[in-house]
């Protein structure tokens, strides 16, 4: 006999609100369907009558994890329809931001990863880590959430200390390659808890098109830093990991592995910035109509803007907005097909959703 | 010399069209003649493109409505745009699992028709009125009276 067990909207497993409702026979669950829309806020709508300084702002709070990388694809389309470009050491800064923003945001996943499995010693290491990487983000931007360092053209803050920033990176980097990484890797815990669950098979995750650490931990090699560079990408110097298992180890050992890339990208990104302007400092700019369109990889994988313009109007056309989890969750199902239910939470968390994003 | 052809220069030929992709705002255009959604996207299955979203735009007064699709081909991003003069268009579900949310979320929004496929319950504003995006009365109260004769339709199955 099957029952329905649903986990949601509002449950201890989830950070934000969406439900799952799960079909089970006995401890195995069978089927799933999933609810969004909690979160939803309208704001692609509303970004219809926002000017293109306040969309900005706006956009930003699409997302609490990975506010700056929305802005960052936000101006880069709105750069596309007024054919400024920002210069050299804007475009650093893009990165170094953006990256900072992976790590963070890698970290905390690790924590909330770690939670789930028990391992509440882990979960305040990662937290602890983290917090260093949010502390160079306030002292760069003056916030530690939305950062509101990106605008047409360019970036409204300098990093005036690389230095201190390198040697941030550095005890990350230690840290993480002396506890984190090992742990979660060889700790029987860990093990038990995540090798050969909630596997998302290669065909499927090609097939639903699947984005971010969740492809590439199905063996998809695909990242929009290296397949379509943006900002300074293309002078960077990085792997893209990639895990052929598809099961929630090989989705932690990806975002393990990403923090240290991240690492090797702030390295060379802090050393080599390039001198001169953040923006595009006095040059005017008008919006021709026609629409633009830009990608970035988040976090979570790839974001994408459709920015559409009026000559003459003060508000954009249209915003549309494709967010990473927005492309990933549908894989859920998939995942806890077959799944114990007490593995399901761990399951659901290992694609790092973000419901705020896709639900806009 | 032999000229290496690019995936991205097979797709005309392989729709059968004479036009060519022209980049614009960081996506490579192709007209597509009148050939539909549903040949696009078995296309797009050959070449392996990963699809990414659709794009809706209601235009101005009684003009209707624009969809713009977009796949992702070796890091290079395609679009593909199809003015609806009516209120439907073919869904492509069966052909693209990837396009499930994104067909459902438009349906529901601006009360478009994907056809040929069945709709969940709605994604975002479950019960709610289709339409929640339009932008004028008009069109808003078509869409809540197509929400209506769908509910009604269920309620007589």
């Amino acid at each position: 006999m099957s029952y329905k067990i649903p986990m949601g909207p509002y449950h201890p497993a989830l950070e934000e609100p969406y439900k799952l409702d799960m079909i089970c026979e006995g401890e195995t669950v069978i089927d799933a369907e999933l609810r969004i829309g909690f979160n939803f806020r309208g704001i692609e709508h509303l970004a219809e009558t926002r000017n293109h300084i306040q969309v900005i702002a706006l956009m930003e709070r699409v997302c609490g994890i990975c506010s700056n990388i929305h802005t960052l694809t936000l101006c880069s389309a709105m750069e596309g329809i007024t054919g400024l470009t920002p210069p050299p050491r804007a475009q650093y800064i893009r990165v170094i931001m953006a990256e900072l923003e992976r790590l963070h945001s890698h970290v905390l996943w690790a924590g909330i990863a770690a939670k789930l499995m028990g391992f509440k010693t882990m979960f305040m290491t990662c937290f602890e880590l983290r917090e260093k990487v949010m502390d160079v983000l306030q002292a760069i931007s003056g916030n530690r959430v939305n950062y509101s360092m990106n605008r047409i053209g360019g970036v409204n803050r300098d990093i005036t200390d690389p230095q201190a920033i390198l040697k941030m990176v550095e005890a990350l980097e230690l840290e993480m390659g002396r506890t984190v990484i090992p742990i979660f890797t060889t700790s029987r815990t860990a093990r038990s808890r995540c090798a050969g669950v909630g596997v998302l098979t290669n065909e499927k995750a090609i097939s639903m098109g699947i984005v971010g650490p969740v492809a590439r931990a199905s063996g998809v090699p695909q990242d929009i830093r290296r397949a379509a560079p943006y900002a300074a990408y293309a002078e960077m110097d990085f792997d893209v990991p990639v895990q052929p298992a598809g099961d929630v180890t090989a989705r932690l050992l990806v975002r393990a592995l990403e923090i240290m890339e991240s690492c090797k990208i702030l390295r060379q990104a802090l050393s080599k910035l390039p001198p001169g302007e953040i923006h595009t400092e006095g040059e005017k700019f008008a919006f021709t109509t026609g629409t633009a369109t830009a990608r970035v990889e988040a976090p979570r994988g790839e974001v994408m803007y459709s920015v559409s313009w009026k000559e003459g109007s003060r508000n954009p056309a249209r915003v549309h907005v494709r967010t990473p989890t927005y492309a990933t969750m549908p894989a859920i199902r998939w995942m806890i097909k077959g799944a114990r239910l007490a593995d399901t939470p761990l399951i659901q968390a290992s694609i790092d959703p973000c419901y705020s994003c896709t639900d806009r | 010399m032999t000229q290496t052809i690019t995936p991205l220069e097979t797709i005309p030929e392989k729709l059968g069209i004479g036009e060519v992709f022209v980049e614009k705002g960081g996506v490579h255009w192709l007209a597509l003649n009148g050939k539909s959604v549903r040949e696009l996207a078995q296309a797009m299955n050959e070449l392996h493109a990963r699809f990414i979203t659709i794009t809706a735009y209601q235009l101005p007064k009684e003009e209707g409505f624009r969809l713009e699709y977009h796949w992702d081909l070796d890091g290079q991003l395609l679009g593909f745009s199809f003015q609806l003069a009516a209120k439907s268009i073919e869904s492509i579900f069966d052909l693209c699992e990837a396009v499930d949310w994104i067909e459902r979320e438009i349906h529901e929004e601006y009360g478009l028709d994907f056809t040929g496929r069945v709709y969940e319950p709605l994604l975002l504003r479950q019960g709610d009125n289709l339409g929640v995006n339009l932008r004028d009365g008009v069109n808003q109260r078509d869409a809540v009276a197509a929400s209506d004769a769908v509910a009604a339709s269920k309620e007589t199955k």
